[in-house]
């Protein structure tokens, strides 16, 4: 146990700060939901989107049921828990601030800086997911005053604290984990592109691209492999590391992630990815994707035939990072052989979660370093989770260009850098290993004809590279088109899936925003207020 | 100093009257001795009608000078008072009697002792003789529904302490009274697990202002428990030996539904729901089939990676019955055996004690023995030393209940496949609930196992005449050693992927000391006991929990941490240490018998709080008027005794679970503080565990008593009335809305949070009466009531406990009782057979934020209890009834059991009354495969009357006459039969209405807990 003073010099402030970046993956103390709730790598949120079903069976982890099928209700944990998790981030960076700040002597500017990049990331996610939040000072912070009320938003402080960063971070860290000062301007980057400060935005991406560090991988699989770590593509990610004991260091709230059964046997069989995400990986003829049309046609899809029963995988074109994304029958799945279908999908067929796996966040076999465990054996995986990667800042770039200035060769460029990135990565291979395992088909856009175009396609463009990567939902709803597009998905996936139809309510409009959990309202004694429509 | 002065007063305000005109003085000596011979030191002896008096010294001899026609009056406590008239005798040797009735009997205080007669505060006794009839485990089980104004909630998990509750909630924190075992000083009730039952002479419980004298640590009221002692000069040793055997089952099993009922919920919820009706192993037709097998059923068959083969596993016909499954007929043993005797200098009492309590589920109990060496000697003329010594090892099983699982377990799961292996979830359509029965086998080898040794040494000399130093050392250590081995699951369907041994060492222990210095004299009328005492008192505990995975076998022989292959790792570790020091006084003082009065204070400084908040001074006063002594009282009527009394006092409480609740507490933390900075190796971080609150103070309760004793034909009938009202101030517990769910995850930091009233009244009623044929029998009946009110809080309102499925369901908040329900009022069904809540902002909307409302009290109207005894030629019956009423309950488990929260696990029959078309005056909403219009959140649903009575036990013995005890060399022997908890009469629908809780601010949540069993005894007491 140590005290105030036994913390107060340089030894305590970079403890608390290792305490911080520690809460990025969401686990905390005292945490009153569980692990997957709170999850830094906001794997549920593809769930609330169109890229992901829940997975397992339908009673399993009802709460998420209930987000998924859109019957939301403030009590919900899965709503309390990532509230919870993302404030105590916040306050741990306020402890490292409102320590510094009474330390008399010592140069702190380093460490200051971090503290704040982190806050500003805390705060960027509970004003992604929520909206109106609180505000939480350092000073409120060192006076025990953590009931503040919420009028709005507070992209105000989350741009100083990463202006700070900006201005006081090294441009490169001995330390792979800490940010860079170029890693705090492609977020405050961000922070603008959600507030649709075009300009403002491009200009910070594009000094990231012109003048930082990063590069697109060779291999696009290998942003989710051992290669990939904190690789040149790397702008910030959480550190996720397998212990030798325990992995209390691995993705906790990952946990439930992985095929059950299947070729690991145990937990759980959730995150399963849509329907309507596979279809999206469709391309034309000319190696391009379907923008309008991709629910079409459906890609061959096994739901509703055993394992034992014969099944042929899709023979149209295809996008190959599809099958880096999603784990589909008759293709390997991750070096572990073909996916075989039913037998290793844990919901029935009369559940909505249809035939698919997930697999950035499942290991490739053989890289045992990234296959860590829990208590009771569950999967704690070393795979780190890239908060942000250089793909991203591409796509948000030519988002910003073409919305500043209809830049739309600007925009192509960054589109076409990614799609060259896929086209020349390895694609996957059937089993014998001598071809590729399906008909993949990708090219770079030969031009895009107007401003309507370009920016279907860079939209596009961010569904494919980024799909179960915790980012689409929140894209949708700055995009102000979920409503269209998820309701449309809950069609298109019923088609497949005919319970879904059933059971899934329409996305209401107010769910751009997720209701301020209700036990913190309570908490506050009153001092919160429920958004609107809750 | 004070003692003293109001002493010397009383002797000059009163000089003899009958010396004024002369007469032969005469000086008399003699010895007291009570009926065995043994002399009686420190009787009075006191020249009647004057305030000349003496007593005793430690051989029983008085000498006393007194005119030669006066009378002497010789008194001892717990004795018969006796006149002698001096007649010119310069010798007189007297034989005092003890006194039999039950108003002169020695009540032990703690520090001092008093006749029950001359009580002042509330005391109330256990009639222990008849309470340890019971097959008790934990002493304070005794307390139950035969003390008023106790409330007693029983835990049916073997080895479980009860949690005690002393006239209402007065505070969030600790309920736990303070528990005197002789010397030692605890409030973990735990300890009275060690307590041999049979070894108890007396408990006494303080509930007012009596308490004051343990100042800091009473405000939940003080139980005074005294083990037996031989007796001077009782020349022969007397042993005893007791025995009882039995059985142990289950009762008031909820019903669960068969395999064919659990198909057809199945196809109705889909049917309901609109969606296609196929299920894994009901099939996919019109109607459900049950399979003859299970379908798809797999387990595992090797690890690394984990592969599964296929199994075959036959379903039951009917199915499972899972609650049957876990339970078992347990066995109860007990053998109790104690030897006693004493001569001129010394006594002694010895006893030994086995229990065996096996639980009524598979593979729980618990274990105990206990022994027990009381002694005491005298040194010379003005010295006592004695000593209690208590030494017990006990092992508790891993008595987790498995109730929930048996709730959720579907029926159509075997217990065993058809290679005799556990059977569980491993196919599709089987919910992912562990096997109860497996989870309760594979942890039969876990054990807790406790060696505690607790006891006093005390010193006693009589310094001058009536004047007596006493010096108690006692301590109570104690050894925890857990294990723990979670055994791998193969036929589940999430599979663990590896076993792992949990090994928790944890040492506690507190040491007192404690020096008193009591003056007890008698001048004629005027009766004056004093004490003044200083006392410290220190606490600590070290302890750590150790796991790791990997063990290639899974046999007891190889749980050992060495044996582990993954890398071990340490769970917790803490060693923490508190102090208390403390002075006090109290001063008794009678006049007549008629008029008492009682002055305590006492002075506490703490190590939990800092600067001015350390110490707090806790005052007391009480007086007494027996009305019935007073001579316009007529004698002859039929109220033989009449007593009225009053108190008022101030208590504290500072019992809180941790040792430093004013500073900030932060760790470094393995689990959630460090991180792989430079993306491999780990860096040690540091967070902050808990908030701490400089300005925290004590506790402290005010409580005013009045009380009424009255007796009725020479006291066969006898009455007491006490009312009360306890005002508790600057509740501590932790302020959760502090530190809410915007904050640091670090634990709220303790505040006094606000102030707490509690109300009511005790009652009780007894009758004894001997017919002419020597029928004798007894009726007590008591009921007692309080009344909680929160008056004033730190903010509007604080919930309990929020991990709860839909979120905290109780709120504490001024003008209502401490953690009451909160939640949706469910008004009926609409049209579509989902609830309808009431509206309760009248807004034609339904929402949490003004919807909730209060929705139901877990404090009850009243509590009683109801005692019958008989005896008549030899044999004897007596009958306990114990009781609550009004008191609701939070049934939880309907979460589980009413609701498809697991839709593919069992549910309660409850369902069959679900809502349909058809059936529109239902249970339960329209069956779905989800939850609904958010029915499993706090609502009324799941509040439900608890109110219970219960026929505690039921006892008929024989005792064998003389003659036939006398001939197999007995001195006494007694059979009986008895049975334990053999109906309860309650509306309650979930296993057991005696729900127990943990935390004050989440009362009477069911989570399945382990119920109350019914226990068949026969039993054999004898002595030699």
């Amino acid at each position: 146990a140590l005290s105030d003073e036994a913390l107060a010099n340089e030894q305590g402030v970079n403890l608390l700060l290792v305490g911080a970046y520690s809460a990025l993956d969401g686990i905390r103390n005292n945490q009153g939901a569980a692990d997957w709730t709170v999850s830094g790598d906001n794997w549920w949120f593809d769930v609330l989107a169109d890229d992901a079903h829940k997975g397992s069976t339908d009673g399993d982890q009802a709460d998420l049921f209930l987000l998924e099928t859109y019957d939301w209700t403030s009590a919900n944990p899965y709503v309390f828990g990532k509230w919870n998790g993302l404030f105590a981030g916040v306050n741990r960076a306020n402890a490292v601030i409102s320590l510094i700040n009474s330390l008399e002597e010592g140069d702190f500017s380093s460490q200051l800086a971090e503290a704040r990049f982190l806050r500003g990331h805390f705060n960027f996610e509970l004003q992604k997911i929520y909206g109106n939040v609180p505000y939480i000072s350092e000073e409120n912070f060192a006076n025990t005053e953590f009931n503040q009320p919420n009028p709005g938003p507070i992209w105000d402080q989350i741009e100083a604290d990463f202006q700070y960063a900006v201005d006081n971070l090294p441009a490169s860290q001995a330390d792979v984990g800490r940010p860079t000062s170029w890693a705090a301007k492609a977020f405050l980057g961000k922070v603008h592109l959600f507030q649709s400060e075009w300009g403002q935005a491009l200009a910070l991406l594009q000094d990231v691209i012109n003048n930082g560090p990063y590069s697109l991988l060779p291999e696009f699989a290998d942003n989710f492999r051992l290669a990939g770590d904190n690789s040149s593509e790397n702008i910030f990610s959480i550190q996720f590391t397998t212990d030798s004991g325990q992995s209390f260091n691995g993705n906790r709230g990952g946990t439930l992630n992985f095929p059950n059964p299947g070729p690991f046997g145990s937990c759980c069989g959730f995150y399963q990815p849509t329907q309507d995400l596979t279809n999206a990986y469709q391309t034309d003829g000319t190696g391009l994707p379907l923008l309008d049309t991709f629910n079409q046609t459906d890609v061959a899809n096994d739901y509703g035939i055993n394992s034992d029963e014969a099944f042929t995988p899709h023979t149209g074109p295809l996008d190959p990072r599809l099958d880096y994304t999603v784990g589909r029958r008759g293709i390997d799945y991750n070096g572990y052989g073909p996916h075989v279908g039913k037998d290793w999908i844990r919901a029935s067929f009369a559940d909505i979660s249809g035939p698919y796996l997930p697999k950035k966040n499942v290991y490739t076999a053989g890289e045992d370093a990234n296959q860590g465990t829990g208590a009771w054996g569950q999967q704690h995986s070393g795979i780190n989770y890239h908060i942000m990667r250089y793909a991203d800042v591409l796509l948000m770039a030519a988002e910003a260009a073409l919305e500043a200035n209809g830049d739309v060769a600007t925009a192509l460029n960054y589109v076409n850098q990614v799609r060259d990135r896929a086209k020349n990565s390895t694609p996957v291979m059937n089993e014998a290993g001598d071809a590729p395992a399906a008909n993949y088909q990708i090219e770079p856009y030969a031009s895009f004809p107007d401003v309507d175009f370009a920016r279907k396609a860079v939209r596009f463009e961010r569904r494919l590279e980024l799909a179960m990567e915790g980012h689409r939902l929140f894209d949708l709803r700055r995009w102000g088109n979920s409503v269209d597009v998820i309701n449309e998905y809950i069609q298109n996936e019923a088609r497949t899936i005919g319970n879904f139809g059933t059971k899934a309510n329409a996305y209401q409009a107010n769910m751009d925003l997720l209701p301020i959990p209700i036990a913190a309202i309570d908490l506050s004694g009153g001092v919160l207020t429920q958004n609107p429509g809750f | 100093a004070l003692v003293c002065l109001s002493f010397q007063m009383v002797d000059a305000k009163a000089p003899p009257a009958d010396l004024t005109i002369d007469a032969y003085q005469v000086t008399i000596s003699g010895t007291v001795t009570d009926d065995t011979g043994a002399p009686l030191p420190g009787a009075n002896v006191v020249v009647k009608g004057t305030t000349n008096g003496t007593q005793t010294d430690f051989d029983g001899n008085y000498t006393i000078t007194a005119d030669e026609n006066a009378t002497l009056v010789f008194s001892y406590i717990g004795f018969a008072t006796q006149e002698i008239p001096i007649n010119g005798q310069t010798t007189i040797d007297i034989t005092l009697s003890e006194d039999t009735n039950q108003l002169s009997e020695v009540v032990v205080l703690g520090y001092a002792s008093q006749t029950r007669g001359d009580l002042t505060g509330s005391v109330a006794s256990v009639d222990v003789s008849e309470a340890t009839k019971q097959p008790l485990v934990n002493a304070a089980e005794a307390l139950e529904g035969r003390v008023t104004g106790v409330t007693v909630v029983n835990t049916g998990t073997p080895g479980d302490a009860p949690k005690i509750v002393i006239r209402g909630f007065g505070t969030s924190n600790n309920t736990n009274p303070l528990y005197i075992i002789d010397g030692v000083q605890t409030d973990n009730a735990n300890v009275l697990n060690s307590i041999n039952p049979q070894d108890i002479e007396q408990i006494n419980v303080l509930k007012d202002g009596a308490a004051a004298i343990y100042g800091a640590r009473a405000s939940n009221g003080v139980v005074i428990i005294t083990t037996k002692s031989g007796s001077y000069n009782q020349g022969e040793p007397v042993v005893s030996l007791d025995v009882y055997s039995g059985i142990a089952r289950a009762t008031n099993k909820p019903g669960l539904l068969n395999v064919e009922q659990h198909a057809n919920m199945i196809f109705e919820s889909l049917s309901n729901d609109g969606a296609t009706v196929t299920h894994p192993q009901y099939g996919d037709g019109p109607t459900p089939t049950i399979p003859s097998q299970l379908i798809g059923y797999t387990r595992v068959v090797s690890y690394d990676p984990i592969t599964r083969a296929p199994r075959s596993a036959t379903v039951r016909p009917g199915g499972t019955d899972w609650l049957d499954a876990i339970t078992q007929n347990a066995q109860v043993q007990n053998v109790s055996m104690s030897i006693q005797n004493g001569n001129e200098t010394g006594k002694y009492f010895m006893s030994a004690n086995f229990l065996n309590r096996e639980g009524i589920f598979l593979e729980t109990g618990f274990k105990q023995g206990t022994t027990r060496l009381n002694s005491e000697f005298k040194i010379g003329d003005k010295i006592i030393i004695g000593e209690h010594l208590n030494a017990s090892f006990s092992n508790r099983g891993n008595n987790t209940s498995e109730v929930n699982n048996a709730f959720r377990m579907s029926p159509l799961i075997p217990v065993y496949d058809d290679e005799g292996d556990f059977a569980g979830t491993g196919a599709p359509g089987l919910s992912n609930t562990r096997s109860p029965v497996a989870q309760l086998v594979r942890r039969k080898d876990d054990y807790n196992k406790i060696f505690r040794v607790f006891g006093d040494v005390y010193l006693q000399a009589q310094l001058y005449e009536g004047l007596t130093f006493k010096t108690t050392i006692s301590g109570n250590i104690e050894n925890f050693n857990q294990r723990r081995f979670q055994a791998l699951d193969p036929e589940h369907i999430e599979p663990l992927s590896t076993n792992t041994l949990f090994e928790q060492d944890i040492n506690s222990f507190t040491w007192t000391w404690n020096n008193t210095l009591n003056y007890n004299k008698t001048f004629g009328d005027h009766t004056l006991n004093a004490l003044v005492g200083i006392e410290a008192v220190e606490d600590g505990s070290k302890g750590k929990q150790i796991s790791r995975n990997g063990f290639l076998f899974e046999t007891p022989d190889f749980y050992l941490l060495s044996n582990g292959s993954g890398t071990p790792n340490v769970d917790f570790a803490f060693d923490g240490e508190t102090s208390l020091f403390s002075i006090f006084g109290t001063a008794n003082y009678s006049y007549a018998g008629k008029y008492f009065a009682t002055v305590t204070v006492r002075n506490d400084k703490s190590s939990r709080f800092l600067g001015d908040n350390q110490s707090q001074t806790f005052p007391s006063f009480s007086a007494g008027w027996l009305i019935s002594e007073e001579d316009f009282f007529p004698k002859d009527g039929f109220v033989s005794r009449l007593k009225l009394k009053g108190s008022w006092g101030q208590l504290g409480n500072q019992t809180l679970p941790v040792n430093n609740p004013t500073i900030n507490i932060s760790s470094l933390n393995e689990q959630l503080a460090n991180y792989a900075l430079n993306g491999s190796s780990i860096s040690t971080g540091a967070i902050l565990n808990s908030v701490g609150n400089p300005d925290l103070k004590w506790e402290t309760s005010e409580t005013a008593n009045f009380g009424i004793e009255a007796g009725f034909f020479d006291d066969e009938l006898f009455l007491t009335f006490e009312v009360f009202d306890i005002q508790t101030k600057d509740l501590i517990n932790r302020d959760n809305s502090l530190i809410s769910t915007t904050a640091i995850d670090a634990q709220a930091p303790f505040v006094n949070l606000g102030d707490v009233q509690n109300r009511g009244f005790d009652l009780a009623i007894g009758y004894n009466h001997t017919t002419s044929y020597g029928l004798n029998y007894n009726v007590q009946a008591n009921i007692s009531r309080y009344k909680n009110e929160v008056k004033e809080w730190i903010s509007d309102f604080t919930v309990g406990r929020t991990n709860l499925r839909g979120g905290a369901v109780t709120r504490t908040e001024v003008g209502q009782p401490i953690s009451y329900y909160y939640g949706r009022e469910v008004t009926g069904f609409d049209s579509n057979g989902r609830f309808t809540y009431r509206d309760v902002n009248g807004d034609g909307q339904i929402d949490d934020e003004n919807d909730r409302t209060f929705i139901g009290s877990p404090h009850p109207d009243f509590t009683y209890g109801i005692n019958l005894s008989m005896d008549y030629k030899g044999f004897d019956l007596s009958a306990f009834f114990s009781g609550s009423k009004g008191n609701d309950a939070y049934n939880y488990e309907k979460i589980f059991t009413d609701f498809p929260t697991f839709f593919n696990g069992n549910r309660s029959t409850r369902v069959l009354d679900s809502w349909t078309p058809n059936n529109t005056d239902a249970t339960l909403p329209a069956l779905s495969q989800t939850i609904q219009n958010a029915e499993t959140q706090p609502n009324s649903y799941f509040v439900e009357d608890a109110s219970f009575m219960r026929l505690k036990n039921l006892q008929i013995g024989y005792t064998f006459p003389s003659n036939i005890t006398e001939s197999l060399g007995m001195n006494s022997l007694r059979l009986y039969v008895q049975g334990t908890n053999l109906f309860t009469i309650t509306d309650y629908s979930g296993f057991d209405p005696e729900v127990i809780s943990n935390d004050n601010l989440s009362l009477a949540i069911d989570f399945g807990n382990f119920p109350l069993s019914q226990i068949f005894t026969v039993g054999i007491n004898t002595k030699f």
